[in-house]
Protein backbone atom coordinates (compact mmCIF):
# COMPACT_ATOMS: atom_id res chain seq x y z
CA UNK A 1 0.00 0.00 0.00
CA UNK A 2 1.19 3.49 -0.41
CA UNK A 3 1.47 5.71 2.18
CA UNK A 4 0.65 9.47 2.32
CA UNK A 5 4.41 10.33 3.59
CA UNK A 6 5.13 11.50 0.38
CA UNK A 7 2.33 14.39 1.02
CA UNK A 8 2.64 16.65 3.93
CA UNK A 9 3.22 14.85 6.64
CA UNK A 10 0.20 14.82 9.55
CA UNK A 11 -1.90 15.64 6.84
CA UNK A 12 -4.81 13.35 6.92
CA UNK A 13 -7.93 12.42 8.76
CA UNK A 14 -7.69 11.93 12.13
CA UNK A 15 -10.31 9.12 13.34
CA UNK A 16 -11.42 9.68 16.56
CA UNK A 17 -14.42 6.45 16.80
CA UNK A 18 -17.15 5.21 15.16
CA UNK A 19 -21.02 5.45 15.73
CA UNK A 20 -24.37 4.27 14.40
CA UNK A 21 -25.80 7.07 12.00
CA UNK A 22 -28.11 7.71 14.20
CA UNK A 23 -25.61 8.37 16.62
CA UNK A 24 -23.90 11.03 14.68
CA UNK A 25 -24.94 13.62 16.50
CA UNK A 26 -24.08 17.53 15.82
CA UNK A 27 -22.99 18.78 19.15
CA UNK A 28 -19.79 17.35 18.49
CA UNK A 29 -19.21 19.52 15.56
CA UNK A 30 -18.36 22.44 17.52
CA UNK A 31 -15.66 21.13 20.25
CA UNK A 32 -11.94 21.29 19.19
CA UNK A 33 -10.71 18.62 17.18
CA UNK A 34 -7.46 17.21 17.44
CA UNK A 35 -3.97 18.81 15.71
CA UNK A 36 -5.95 21.40 14.07
CA UNK A 37 -7.39 24.82 15.09
CA UNK A 38 -9.42 25.43 11.72
CA UNK A 39 -11.30 21.67 11.52
CA UNK A 40 -14.26 20.26 12.53
CA UNK A 41 -15.18 16.69 13.86
CA UNK A 42 -17.27 15.56 11.04
CA UNK A 43 -18.47 12.30 9.56
CA UNK A 44 -18.10 9.62 7.08
CA UNK A 45 -20.95 7.45 6.80
CA UNK A 46 -21.04 4.39 5.13
CA UNK A 47 -24.19 1.95 4.76
CA UNK A 48 -25.52 3.05 8.64
CA UNK A 49 -22.20 3.85 10.55
CA UNK A 50 -20.33 6.89 10.37
CA UNK A 51 -16.76 7.28 11.70
CA UNK A 52 -15.82 10.59 13.60
CA UNK A 53 -13.11 12.22 11.71
CA UNK A 54 -11.24 15.41 11.91
CA UNK A 55 -9.06 17.27 9.11
CA UNK A 56 -5.89 16.36 10.54
CA UNK A 57 -4.11 20.13 8.98
CA UNK A 58 -1.28 21.15 10.84
CA UNK A 59 1.97 20.05 9.83
CA UNK A 60 3.19 18.89 13.33
CA UNK A 61 3.04 15.25 15.43
CA UNK A 62 -0.14 14.55 17.19
CA UNK A 63 0.18 14.87 21.33
CA UNK A 64 0.15 18.05 22.42
CA UNK A 65 -2.16 18.48 25.86
CA UNK A 66 -4.29 19.88 23.57
CA UNK A 67 -4.83 16.75 21.46
CA UNK A 68 -5.02 14.28 23.85
CA UNK A 69 -7.78 16.17 25.75
CA UNK A 70 -9.70 16.85 22.13
CA UNK A 71 -9.59 13.49 21.79
CA UNK A 72 -11.31 12.51 25.11
CA UNK A 73 -14.36 15.53 24.65
CA UNK A 74 -15.20 14.25 21.38
CA UNK A 75 -15.74 10.55 22.84
CA UNK A 76 -16.91 11.15 25.48
CA UNK A 77 -19.50 13.65 24.33
CA UNK A 78 -20.59 11.39 22.58
CA UNK A 79 -20.73 8.61 25.12
CA UNK A 80 -22.87 10.86 26.86
CA UNK A 81 -25.78 10.42 24.82
CA UNK A 82 -27.82 7.51 24.26
CA UNK A 83 -25.80 5.78 21.40
CA UNK A 84 -22.77 3.75 22.01
CA UNK A 85 -19.56 4.77 20.55
CA UNK A 86 -16.48 2.37 19.66
CA UNK A 87 -13.41 4.69 20.71
CA UNK A 88 -10.01 4.24 18.42
CA UNK A 89 -6.65 5.06 20.09
CA UNK A 90 -5.23 7.94 20.24
CA UNK A 91 -3.60 8.95 17.59
CA UNK A 92 -5.29 6.95 14.64
CA UNK A 93 -4.95 9.24 11.16
CA UNK A 94 -6.19 8.06 7.53
CA UNK A 95 -4.83 9.88 4.31
CA UNK A 96 -8.41 10.90 3.13
CA UNK A 97 -12.59 10.25 3.82
CA UNK A 98 -11.62 7.41 0.88
CA UNK A 99 -9.96 5.60 2.55
CA UNK A 100 -11.65 6.04 6.05
CA UNK A 101 -14.70 4.29 3.81
CA UNK A 102 -12.56 1.47 2.12
CA UNK A 103 -10.27 0.35 4.37
CA UNK A 104 -11.91 1.27 7.64
CA UNK A 105 -15.85 0.98 7.78
CA UNK A 106 -16.01 -1.51 4.58
CA UNK A 107 -13.53 -3.69 6.33
CA UNK A 108 -14.73 -3.76 9.76
CA UNK A 109 -18.28 -2.98 9.02
CA UNK A 110 -19.82 -6.35 10.88
CA UNK A 111 -17.11 -6.05 14.07
CA UNK A 112 -18.04 -2.76 14.18
CA UNK A 113 -22.21 -3.32 14.05
CA UNK A 114 -21.51 -5.88 16.48
CA UNK A 115 -19.42 -4.27 18.81
CA UNK A 116 -22.21 -1.09 18.64
CA UNK A 117 -24.71 -3.87 19.67
CA UNK A 118 -22.97 -5.23 22.87
CA UNK A 119 -21.76 -1.71 23.90
CA UNK A 120 -25.52 -0.60 23.32
CA UNK A 121 -27.45 1.15 26.97
CA UNK A 122 -23.60 0.66 28.87
CA UNK A 123 -21.23 3.50 29.39
CA UNK A 124 -17.61 3.24 31.37
CA UNK A 125 -16.89 4.51 34.57
CA UNK A 126 -13.50 4.52 36.16
CA UNK A 127 -12.84 4.98 39.58
CA UNK A 128 -9.64 6.21 41.13
CA UNK A 129 -9.16 5.07 44.52
CA UNK A 130 -6.45 6.77 46.36
CA UNK A 131 -5.31 6.71 50.13
CA UNK A 132 -5.32 9.32 52.60
CA UNK A 133 -1.53 9.18 53.40
CA UNK A 134 -1.74 10.01 56.93
CA UNK A 135 -4.06 8.43 57.85
CA UNK A 136 -2.63 5.23 55.96
CA UNK A 137 0.59 5.68 57.66
CA UNK A 138 -1.14 5.33 61.40
CA UNK A 139 -2.52 2.44 60.54
CA UNK A 140 0.56 1.05 59.66
CA UNK A 141 2.24 2.29 62.71
CA UNK A 142 -0.71 0.95 65.02
CA UNK A 143 -0.24 -2.40 63.19
CA UNK A 144 3.70 -2.87 62.76
CA UNK A 145 5.68 -2.36 66.17
CA UNK A 146 8.99 -2.74 64.52
CA UNK A 147 7.79 0.48 61.98
CA UNK A 148 6.87 1.78 65.13
CA UNK A 149 10.05 1.28 67.09
CA UNK A 150 12.64 2.34 64.00
CA UNK A 151 10.69 5.67 64.14
CA UNK A 152 11.35 5.94 67.27
CA UNK A 153 15.37 5.27 66.92
CA UNK A 154 15.66 7.82 64.27
CA UNK A 155 14.10 10.85 66.40
CA UNK A 156 17.51 10.17 68.13
CA UNK A 157 20.10 9.99 65.23
CA UNK A 158 21.34 11.83 62.95
CA UNK A 159 20.41 12.35 59.06
CA UNK A 160 23.87 9.72 58.09
CA UNK A 161 23.75 7.48 61.35
CA UNK A 162 20.22 6.63 60.20
CA UNK A 163 20.35 6.24 56.85
CA UNK A 164 19.94 2.60 56.37
CA UNK A 165 17.29 2.50 59.39
CA UNK A 166 15.14 4.89 57.38
CA UNK A 167 15.39 3.07 54.25
CA UNK A 168 14.52 -0.31 56.37
CA UNK A 169 11.75 1.92 57.70
CA UNK A 170 10.33 2.97 54.67
CA UNK A 171 10.48 -0.48 53.17
CA UNK A 172 8.05 -1.69 55.71
CA UNK A 173 5.78 1.14 55.13
CA UNK A 174 6.01 0.26 51.68
CA UNK A 175 5.26 -3.48 51.90
CA UNK A 176 2.33 -2.97 54.54
CA UNK A 177 0.75 -0.28 52.21
CA UNK A 178 1.08 -2.77 49.87
CA UNK A 179 -0.52 -5.51 51.58
CA UNK A 180 -3.65 -2.89 52.41
CA UNK A 181 -3.51 -2.64 48.80
CA UNK A 182 -4.64 -5.84 48.15
CA UNK A 183 -6.64 -6.49 50.53
CA UNK A 184 -8.89 -2.71 49.58
CA UNK A 185 -8.96 -3.64 46.07
CA UNK A 186 -10.76 -6.86 46.48
CA UNK A 187 -13.03 -4.69 48.39
CA UNK A 188 -14.17 -2.27 45.92
CA UNK A 189 -14.58 -5.33 43.04
CA UNK A 190 -16.49 -7.32 46.09
CA UNK A 191 -19.00 -3.86 46.34
CA UNK A 192 -19.03 -2.63 42.60
CA UNK A 193 -18.56 -5.77 40.11
CA UNK A 194 -21.79 -7.40 40.92
CA UNK A 195 -23.53 -4.14 39.71
CA UNK A 196 -21.22 -4.08 36.04
CA UNK A 197 -21.65 -5.43 33.40
CA UNK A 198 -17.96 -6.12 32.63
CA UNK A 199 -15.06 -4.80 35.30
CA UNK A 200 -11.38 -3.90 33.91
CA UNK A 201 -8.74 -3.34 36.47
CA UNK A 202 -5.51 -1.50 36.09
CA UNK A 203 -2.40 -1.97 37.73
CA UNK A 204 -2.42 1.31 39.67
CA UNK A 205 1.26 2.97 38.95
CA UNK A 206 1.05 5.83 42.09
CA UNK A 207 2.68 5.38 45.24
CA UNK A 208 -0.90 6.54 46.73
CA UNK A 209 -2.64 4.38 44.65
CA UNK A 210 -5.15 1.88 45.96
CA UNK A 211 -7.12 1.14 43.06
CA UNK A 212 -7.87 2.08 39.54
CA UNK A 213 -10.71 0.17 37.81
CA UNK A 214 -13.07 0.71 35.34
CA UNK A 215 -16.67 -0.66 35.17
CA UNK A 216 -18.84 -1.03 31.99
CA UNK A 217 -22.40 -0.13 33.73
CA UNK A 218 -25.51 -0.80 31.72
CA UNK A 219 -28.07 2.04 32.21
CA UNK A 220 -30.35 0.54 33.81
CA UNK A 221 -28.03 -0.08 36.68
CA UNK A 222 -26.48 3.13 36.95
CA UNK A 223 -27.82 4.44 39.67
CA UNK A 224 -27.46 1.55 41.73
CA UNK A 225 -23.85 1.55 40.75
CA UNK A 226 -22.99 5.37 41.89
CA UNK A 227 -25.12 5.01 45.37
CA UNK A 228 -22.67 1.49 45.79
CA UNK A 229 -19.50 3.70 45.09
CA UNK A 230 -20.95 6.39 47.29
CA UNK A 231 -21.65 4.08 50.23
CA UNK A 232 -17.94 2.84 50.09
CA UNK A 233 -16.30 6.32 49.98
CA UNK A 234 -18.72 7.36 52.60
CA UNK A 235 -17.15 4.39 54.93
CA UNK A 236 -13.87 4.83 53.75
CA UNK A 237 -14.16 8.51 54.42
CA UNK A 238 -10.83 9.96 55.47
CA UNK A 239 -8.95 7.09 54.39
CA UNK A 240 -9.58 6.07 51.08
CA UNK A 241 -10.34 8.99 48.56
CA UNK A 242 -12.83 8.09 45.67
CA UNK A 243 -13.24 9.49 42.54
CA UNK A 244 -15.45 8.70 39.52
CA UNK A 245 -15.33 9.78 36.32
CA UNK A 246 -17.82 9.05 33.83
CA UNK A 247 -19.82 8.21 31.81
CA UNK A 248 -17.22 7.98 29.15
CA UNK A 249 -16.80 6.25 26.08
CA UNK A 250 -15.79 2.29 26.86
CA UNK A 251 -11.95 2.97 26.20
CA UNK A 252 -11.36 -0.40 28.49
CA UNK A 253 -13.89 -2.49 26.78
CA UNK A 254 -14.34 -1.50 23.02
CA UNK A 255 -11.86 -3.95 22.19
CA UNK A 256 -13.36 -6.58 23.92
CA UNK A 257 -16.40 -6.22 22.55
CA UNK A 258 -15.03 -6.31 19.34
CA UNK A 259 -13.30 -9.29 20.03
CA UNK A 260 -16.28 -11.26 21.06
CA UNK A 261 -14.28 -12.84 24.27
CA UNK A 262 -13.43 -11.12 28.17
CA UNK A 263 -15.42 -11.43 31.55
CA UNK A 264 -18.78 -10.34 30.19
CA UNK A 265 -20.89 -11.63 33.71
CA UNK B 1 -14.09 14.53 30.14
CA UNK B 2 -17.76 14.65 30.89
CA UNK B 3 -19.18 13.66 33.69
CA UNK B 4 -23.00 14.18 34.97
CA UNK B 5 -23.07 16.18 38.14
CA UNK B 6 -24.65 14.07 40.83
CA UNK B 7 -25.84 15.71 43.89
CA UNK B 8 -26.41 12.48 45.81
CA UNK B 9 -22.37 12.16 46.15
CA UNK B 10 -21.31 13.76 49.44
CA UNK B 11 -18.09 11.25 49.97
CA UNK B 12 -17.67 10.15 46.12
CA UNK B 13 -15.98 12.90 44.23
CA UNK B 14 -17.32 13.28 40.75
CA UNK B 15 -14.60 15.52 38.63
CA UNK B 16 -16.47 17.12 35.83
CA UNK B 17 -12.99 17.48 34.13
CA UNK B 18 -10.14 15.81 34.08
CA UNK B 19 -6.59 16.92 34.38
CA UNK B 20 -4.39 16.36 32.09
CA UNK B 21 -2.69 13.56 34.01
CA UNK B 22 -6.49 12.11 34.02
CA UNK B 23 -7.07 12.18 30.60
CA UNK B 24 -3.73 10.28 29.58
CA UNK B 25 -4.40 8.06 32.07
CA UNK B 26 -7.64 7.26 30.84
CA UNK B 27 -7.18 7.26 26.79
CA UNK B 28 -3.45 6.53 26.42
CA UNK B 29 -3.15 2.90 25.11
CA UNK B 30 -7.45 2.84 25.31
CA UNK B 31 -9.03 1.67 22.16
CA UNK B 32 -9.42 0.46 18.77
CA UNK B 33 -6.23 -0.03 16.80
CA UNK B 34 -7.00 0.38 13.17
CA UNK B 35 -4.49 -2.05 11.53
CA UNK B 36 -6.78 -4.97 12.94
CA UNK B 37 -8.17 -3.92 9.47
CA UNK B 38 -4.92 -2.50 7.63
CA UNK B 39 -2.32 -1.07 8.20
CA UNK B 40 -2.43 2.83 8.14
CA UNK B 41 -0.58 5.79 10.14
CA UNK B 42 -1.10 4.93 13.78
CA UNK B 43 0.89 7.29 15.82
CA UNK B 44 0.24 5.48 18.57
CA UNK B 45 2.03 5.15 22.44
CA UNK B 46 2.20 1.91 23.39
CA UNK B 47 5.30 2.11 25.31
CA UNK B 48 4.45 5.46 27.11
CA UNK B 49 2.31 3.73 30.11
CA UNK B 50 4.69 1.37 31.05
CA UNK B 51 6.21 4.21 32.39
CA UNK B 52 3.14 4.64 34.70
CA UNK B 53 2.46 1.38 35.22
CA UNK B 54 5.65 0.06 35.78
CA UNK B 55 6.18 0.07 39.09
CA UNK B 56 9.76 0.77 40.83
CA UNK B 57 10.83 0.35 44.40
CA UNK B 58 14.11 2.29 44.78
CA UNK B 59 15.78 3.16 47.94
CA UNK B 60 14.45 6.61 47.36
CA UNK B 61 10.81 5.78 47.58
CA UNK B 62 11.88 4.00 51.12
CA UNK B 63 13.18 7.31 52.06
CA UNK B 64 10.46 9.97 50.96
CA UNK B 65 7.78 7.25 52.83
CA UNK B 66 10.36 7.16 56.40
CA UNK B 67 10.24 10.82 55.91
CA UNK B 68 6.72 11.08 55.84
CA UNK B 69 5.96 8.82 58.69
CA UNK B 70 8.50 10.65 61.11
CA UNK B 71 7.03 13.87 60.27
CA UNK B 72 3.76 12.35 61.19
CA UNK B 73 1.82 13.58 64.05
CA UNK B 74 0.97 10.90 65.71
CA UNK B 75 -1.73 12.89 68.03
CA UNK B 76 -4.57 12.96 65.18
CA UNK B 77 -5.69 16.30 65.90
CA UNK B 78 -8.35 16.08 64.03
CA UNK B 79 -10.23 15.76 60.76
CA UNK B 80 -8.41 18.87 60.02
CA UNK B 81 -5.45 17.03 58.99
CA UNK B 82 -7.15 14.56 56.61
CA UNK B 83 -7.19 14.60 52.89
CA UNK B 84 -5.16 17.66 52.81
CA UNK B 85 -2.42 17.46 50.14
CA UNK B 86 0.62 15.13 51.98
CA UNK B 87 3.48 13.95 50.68
CA UNK B 88 1.66 10.95 48.82
CA UNK B 89 -0.03 13.34 46.52
CA UNK B 90 3.15 15.24 46.00
CA UNK B 91 4.87 11.88 44.54
CA UNK B 92 1.81 11.20 42.35
CA UNK B 93 1.44 14.67 41.06
CA UNK B 94 5.07 14.62 40.52
CA UNK B 95 5.06 11.03 38.72
CA UNK B 96 1.79 12.54 36.76
CA UNK B 97 3.69 15.47 35.25
CA UNK B 98 6.69 13.32 34.59
CA UNK B 99 4.55 10.64 32.99
CA UNK B 100 2.56 13.06 30.83
CA UNK B 101 5.71 14.96 29.78
CA UNK B 102 6.79 11.24 28.71
CA UNK B 103 3.82 10.85 26.84
CA UNK B 104 3.77 13.93 24.94
CA UNK B 105 7.36 13.19 24.00
CA UNK B 106 6.70 9.80 23.21
CA UNK B 107 3.60 10.43 20.84
CA UNK B 108 5.97 12.99 19.29
CA UNK B 109 9.27 10.77 18.57
CA UNK B 110 7.00 8.25 17.33
CA UNK B 111 5.62 10.16 14.48
CA UNK B 112 8.90 11.28 13.75
CA UNK B 113 9.64 7.14 13.62
CA UNK B 114 6.30 6.45 11.55
CA UNK B 115 7.15 9.66 9.38
CA UNK B 116 10.71 9.15 9.09
CA UNK B 117 11.23 5.72 9.65
CA UNK B 118 8.39 4.49 7.02
CA UNK B 119 7.86 4.62 3.54
CA UNK B 120 10.13 7.31 2.55
CA UNK B 121 12.46 10.20 4.13
CA UNK B 122 11.12 13.62 3.79
CA UNK B 123 12.65 17.17 4.72
CA UNK B 124 10.82 18.06 7.45
CA UNK B 125 13.17 16.81 10.12
CA UNK B 126 14.55 19.53 11.57
CA UNK B 127 10.66 21.29 12.04
CA UNK B 128 9.90 18.04 14.17
CA UNK B 129 13.58 18.43 15.95
CA UNK B 130 12.26 21.68 17.27
CA UNK B 131 8.78 19.96 18.12
CA UNK B 132 10.67 17.68 20.20
CA UNK B 133 12.91 20.81 21.93
CA UNK B 134 10.01 22.86 22.62
CA UNK B 135 8.62 20.26 24.74
CA UNK B 136 12.09 19.46 26.52
CA UNK B 137 12.00 23.05 28.59
CA UNK B 138 12.57 21.37 32.18
CA UNK B 139 10.16 23.06 34.69
CA UNK B 140 10.53 20.04 37.04
CA UNK B 141 13.65 17.99 38.09
CA UNK B 142 14.22 14.72 36.52
CA UNK B 143 13.19 12.05 38.25
CA UNK B 144 16.00 10.10 39.08
CA UNK B 145 16.97 7.04 37.76
CA UNK B 146 15.55 4.10 39.51
CA UNK B 147 18.06 1.22 40.73
CA UNK B 148 15.93 -1.43 40.79
CA UNK B 149 13.10 -2.04 38.29
CA UNK B 150 10.68 -5.20 40.03
CA UNK B 151 7.93 -6.27 38.38
CA UNK B 152 4.42 -5.61 39.24
CA UNK B 153 2.53 -6.18 42.26
CA UNK B 154 4.38 -6.32 45.59
CA UNK B 155 6.83 -3.76 44.08
CA UNK B 156 4.90 -0.50 44.41
CA UNK B 157 4.84 2.49 45.27
CA UNK B 158 5.95 4.14 42.45
CA UNK B 159 8.65 6.68 41.36
CA UNK B 160 7.95 10.06 41.64
CA UNK B 161 9.92 13.24 41.60
CA UNK B 162 12.59 13.45 43.50
CA UNK B 163 11.75 15.89 46.39
CA UNK B 164 14.22 18.58 47.32
CA UNK B 165 16.52 18.04 49.81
Amino acid sequence: MTESTSQTPGAGWYVYGVVRESGATTEVEALPTVASSDAHVTYVRHRGIAAVVSKVSDDRPLGTPDDLRAHAQVLDSLAAGSEPVLPFRFGTVLRDAQAVTDELLVGGYDDFMTALDRLEGSAQFTLRARYVQDEVLREVLDEQPQAQRLREELKHMSEDAGYYRRIELGQILAEAIADKRDMDAVEIDRCLAPLAVAVAPEEPGAADAVADVSFLVDGKRRAAFEEAAEDLARRWHGRIRLRLFGPVAPYDFVTEAMAGLGERR
Amino acid sequence: MMTVASSGNRYLERPSSGGLAEVVDLILDKGLVIDIFVRVSLVGIELLTIDARIVIASVDTYLRFAEAVNRLDLARTGTETRGLPGLMEEISEGGAKHKTKGAVEGVKDKAKEIIHGDDEDDDEDEEYENESEEADEPEEEEEPEPEEVKPRRRSRPASGKARDR
